[in-house]
C-alpha cells in the first residue's frame, strides 16, 4: 500500500512540476506548483511525520501560495520574462540543474548508509509538539503573539485609509 | 532567583502598547498627545522597576528570561532612549501630518523586542525578541506616509531587514546542527572545546554575525542605511540610530565576551571583526564627507560609530562599550532633537544650506548642537572624547596599535564634516528664510537633558562607571 502510494504521489509531483514549467499561463503553473507542494506533503505523510505533512500543506501550498498569486495578479500575464534576460536563464538553469544532479546523487549514495533515524518515530508527533510549545518554548512561544500583533499592527497602520482632511 | 516577577519590566512595556492601540480607537485627533505622555508613563513605571530589580538577579523560564545586571543596565538606557524619542515626538509627529496615535505603541513593543534580545542567552528567543523589534521598526520607517521617500525606506528596511533575519535564523540552525543546543553558553563551550574546525559551526557564528552585522550597520552591510536614515521621520531615525544598536551589540558582547580568551577558532572572527571594524569606521567617515543633507551625515556618522565600537568589542573592552553606548545615546539623540528642533508645519529644514546662521538666529539650538557634534567628533570636555578614549587605550594595552591608528585617523576625518555643520552655523549667512515653529517644550526638556547628559558623562564619569562595571562583570556568569 505504501509503494503504491509512494509511486502516485511521485508521478503526480513528477507530472505537477512538469506541468508548472511547461504551462504558458503563469496562474497556471501556480496551481501545478500547489499540486506539487501537496504531493510532497504526502510524502511527509508516508514517512511518519504528519506535523511536518499538514505544516507543509498549509504554509507552501496555502499561504505562500496566496503571495505567488498577488504577484502574478501584480504583474502582466502575457508579456512574459524580458528578452535581455531570456538568454541567460538557460545558462544559469542549467548550471543550477548539474549542482542538484550532484547534490542528488550524493544524496543518494547517503542513503544507503544513514545517520541516525532512531528518532524519526517522535519527530512530527502533533502531541508531543504541542508539549514542547507549552512547557519547554512557552516563553519564544509568548513572544511569537507579541511578533503577531506588533506585525498586524504595523502593516494597518501603513495602508489604512487617510483621514479626511 | 526563578521568579514570575522577571517579567515585570518587559509586561509593563507590551501591557503600556496594548493600551495605547486599544485607547487610540477613542481620542480625536487633537488628543493624540495623550498617548505619548501614556506610554511615558509606562516607560517610567518599567523602568523604576529595572532599578528595583538590581540587586536581584531574577530570571524565569529556566533563566531563558534573565535579568542580570547587564540585561539591566541595558534595560535602563534602552527606556531612557524611547522616553527621549517620545518626547520628541510629541509635537513633530502634528506638525508633520503623521500623528498615527498607534505610533507609540510602535516604539513600545520595538522596546519590548530589544529588552527581550538583551535578557536572554538563548539565540531563538534573541531571533524573536529581534524580529519584534524589527517588524515594528519597519512599520516606523514608513509612517509618513504621503512622503514617497518614507516608503521606500520603509521597503528597503523590510526587504533588507528581512533577508539579514534569514540569514541570521540560517546561522542559528546550522549552530545548532553543529552543537545540539540554541544557548549561547553552550555553543560558546562547544568552540572552546573543539580542537580543530567544524565547517559547520563555523558558517553558523559567520552567518550570525553577518544577521547582527546588517541590524547595527556595519560596512559593507550598511547599504541600507542611509536611505532609510533619511527617509524615516526623523525622531524614527535617532531610534534607530541608537536602539537597535545598542540590542545588537549587547548580543554580540554576550556571544564573544566568553570567545576571545580561549577558543581555537576565535582567530579567524578577530581577523574578519578587525576588517569589518576597519572598513566600518573609514567607509563611514569618508562617504561623510560628501553628503549634503544633515541626516544623511547624521546616518554615516553613526555608521562610523558601529565602527568604533567593533574596535571595543575587539579588543574585549566591554565596560568600555557600554559606556561609549550611554555616551552616544546622549549626544546622538540630542543632535538629532537640534535637527527636529528646525522645523515648522509640513516642513523640516533638512540641507547644509539650511543651516547658514542658524547659530546666531536661534542661538539656545545652535549652542546645543554645536556641543553634541564635537562631542560626537570626540573633543573634549564632552563624553564622546572620553568614550572614544576608553575604547582606544584600551586597545592599544591589548596590543591593537595599527587599528587604533586607523580609527583615530579616521576619526580626524570625521571632525572634518562635523565641524561643517558648525561652520555653516556660525559663520555662513544666512541664505534661505527658515522659519521654525518654537513652541516645543518637550523637545528642550530632552535637548537639555542631553546637554546635562553629554557633560556630565565627559566630566564626572566616575558614577556611571562604577554601574557599568557591575553590570559587565554579570557577563562572565
Amino acid at each position: 500500500m505504501a509503494y503504491f502510494l509512494f509511486f502516485l504521489l511521485s508521478v503526480v509531483c513528477v507530472a505537477a512540476v512538469l506541468g508548472m514549467i511547461i504551462s504558458k499561463n503563469q496562474a497556471y503553473s501556480a496551481l501545478f506548483v500547489i499540486l506539487a507542494f501537496t504531493c510532497t506533503g504526502g510524502f511527509f505523510a508516508l514517512l511518519d511525520a504528519p506535523f511536518i505533512a499538514v505544516i507543509q500543506i498549509i504554509i507552501y501550498a496555502g499561504a505562500i501560495m496566496v503571495l505567488f498569486i498577488f504577484v502574478i495578479m501584480m504583474v502582466d500575464v502575457h508579456k512574459g520574462i524580458a528578452p535581455e534576460k531570456k538568454k541567460w536563464t538557460p545558462v544559469f538553469a542549467s548550471g543550477i540543474a548539474v549542482v542538484l544532479l550532484i547534490e542528488l546523487i550524493i544524496a543518494l549514495k547517503m542513503a544507503f548508509n544513514p545517520l541516525n533515524t532512531s528518532s524519526s518515530q517522535t519527530i512530527g508527533n502533533p502531541s508531543d509538539l504541542g508539549h514542547l510549545l507549552f512547557t519547554k518554548y512557552l516563553y519564544p512561544f509568548e513572544i511569537t503573539s507579541i511578533l503577531i500583533i506588533t506585525a498586524l499592527v504595523g502593516a494597518i497602520i501603513l495602508v489604512k485609509k487617510k483621514e479626511k482632511e | 532567583m526563578n521568579t514570575y516577577i522577571a517579567l515585570y519590566p518587559i509586561l509593563t512595556i507590551v501591557t503600556g502598547a496594548l493600551l495605547i492601540i486599544l485607547l487610540e480607537v477613542f481620542l480625536k485627533k487633537e488628543k493624540k498627545d495623550y498617548l505619548g505622555f501614556i506610554a511615558v508613563l509606562f516607560l517610567l513605571v518599567s523602568g523604576a522597576e529595572c532599578i528595583k530589580f538590581w540587586n536581584k538577579g531574577f530570571s524565569y523560564f529556566e533563566g531563558n528570561l534573565l535579568l542580570d545586571k547587564f540585561a539591566l543596565f541595558f534595560f535602563l538606557i534602552m527606556i531612557l532612549t524611547v522616553i527621549f524619542i517620545t518626547l520628541i515626538s510629541l509635537k513633530y509627529l502634528s506638525l508633520q501630518n503623521t500623528d498615527h496615535g498607534e505610533y507609540y505603541g510602535l516604539l513600545l513593543f520595538a522596546l519590548s523586542g530589544m529588552m527581550i534580545m538583551v535578557s536572554s542567552r538563548d539565540f531563538l528567543v534573541i531571533f524573536l525578541g529581534l524580529e519584534v523589534l524589527s517588524m515594528a521598526s519597519y512599520a516606523l520607517a514608513g509612517l509618513k506616509r504621503n512622503d514617497e521617500r518614507s516608503s521606500e525606506a520603509a521597503i528597503k528596511y523590510f526587504l533588507l531587514g528581512s533577508f539579514a533575519s534569514a540569514f541570521l535564523v540560517f546561522g542559528i540552525a546550522l549552530l545548532y546542527g553543529a552543537v545540539f543546543s540554541t544557548d549561547i553558553s553552550t555553543i560558546m563551550n562547544f568552540f572552546h572545546a573543539e580542537t580543530s574546525l567544524s565547517l559547520m559551526g563555523l558558517t553558523g557564528m559567520a552567518f550570525v554575525i553577518i544577521g547582527f552585522g546588517f541590524k547595527i550597520a556595519v560596512v559593507p552591510f550598511h547599504m541600507w542605511t542611509p536611505d532609510v536614515y533619511q527617509g524615516s521621520p526623523t525622531p524614527v531615525t535617532a531610534f534607530f540610530s541608537i536602539g537597535p544598536k545598542a540590542a545588537g551589540f549587547a548580543v554580540l558582547m554576550r556571544i564573544f565576551f566568553p570567545f576571545w580568551k580561549e577558543a581555537v577558532n576565535s582567530e579567524i572572527f578577530f581577523h574578519i571583526l578587525w576588517i569589518l571594524s576597519v572598513l566600518t569606521m573609514v567607509v563611514g567617515n569618508l562617504v561623510a564627507l560628501r553628503q549634503k543633507n544633515v541626516k544623511r551625515i547624521l546616518a554615516y556618522s553613526s555608521i562610523a560609530h558601529a565602527g568604533y565600537i567593533l574596535v571595543a568589542i575587539l579588543a574585549g573592552d566591554n565596560s568600555g562599550l557600554v559606556f561609549y553606548l550611554t555616551v552616544y545615546l546622549f549626544m546622538n539623540i540630542g543632535a538629532f532633537s537640534a535637527v527636529i528642533a528646525l522645523s515648522r508645519k509640513g516642513k523640516e529644514f533638512l540641507e547644509l544650506e539650511d543651516y547658514s546662521g542658524i547659530g546666531f538666529r536661534y542661538p539656545w539650538i545652535g549652542a546645543t548642537f554645536t556641543v553634541f557634534l564635537f562631542s560626537l567628533a570626540g573633543f573634549p570636555p564632552t563624553g564622546g572624547f572620553l568614550a572614544k578614549f576608553y575604547i582606544f587605550s584600551s586597545a592599544v594595552h591589548k596590543g591593537l596599535v595599527p587599528l587604533v591608528i586607523i580609527g583615530v585617523l579616521a576619526s580626524l576625518i570625521s571632525v572634518f564634516y562635523y565641524l561643517r555643520i558648525i561652520i555653516y552655523m556660525y559663520m555662513r549667512k544666512p541664505t534661505r528664510n527658515v522659519e521654525i515653529f518654537s513652541y516645543n517644550p518637550a523637545l528642550f526638556l530632552v535637548l537639555f537633558l542631553c546637554l546635562y547628559g553629554v557633560l556630565m558623562l565627559g566630566i564626572f564619569p566616575g558614577n556611571i562607571l562604577f554601574y557599568i562595571k557591575q553590570a559587565v562583570a554579570a557577563l562572565a556568569f
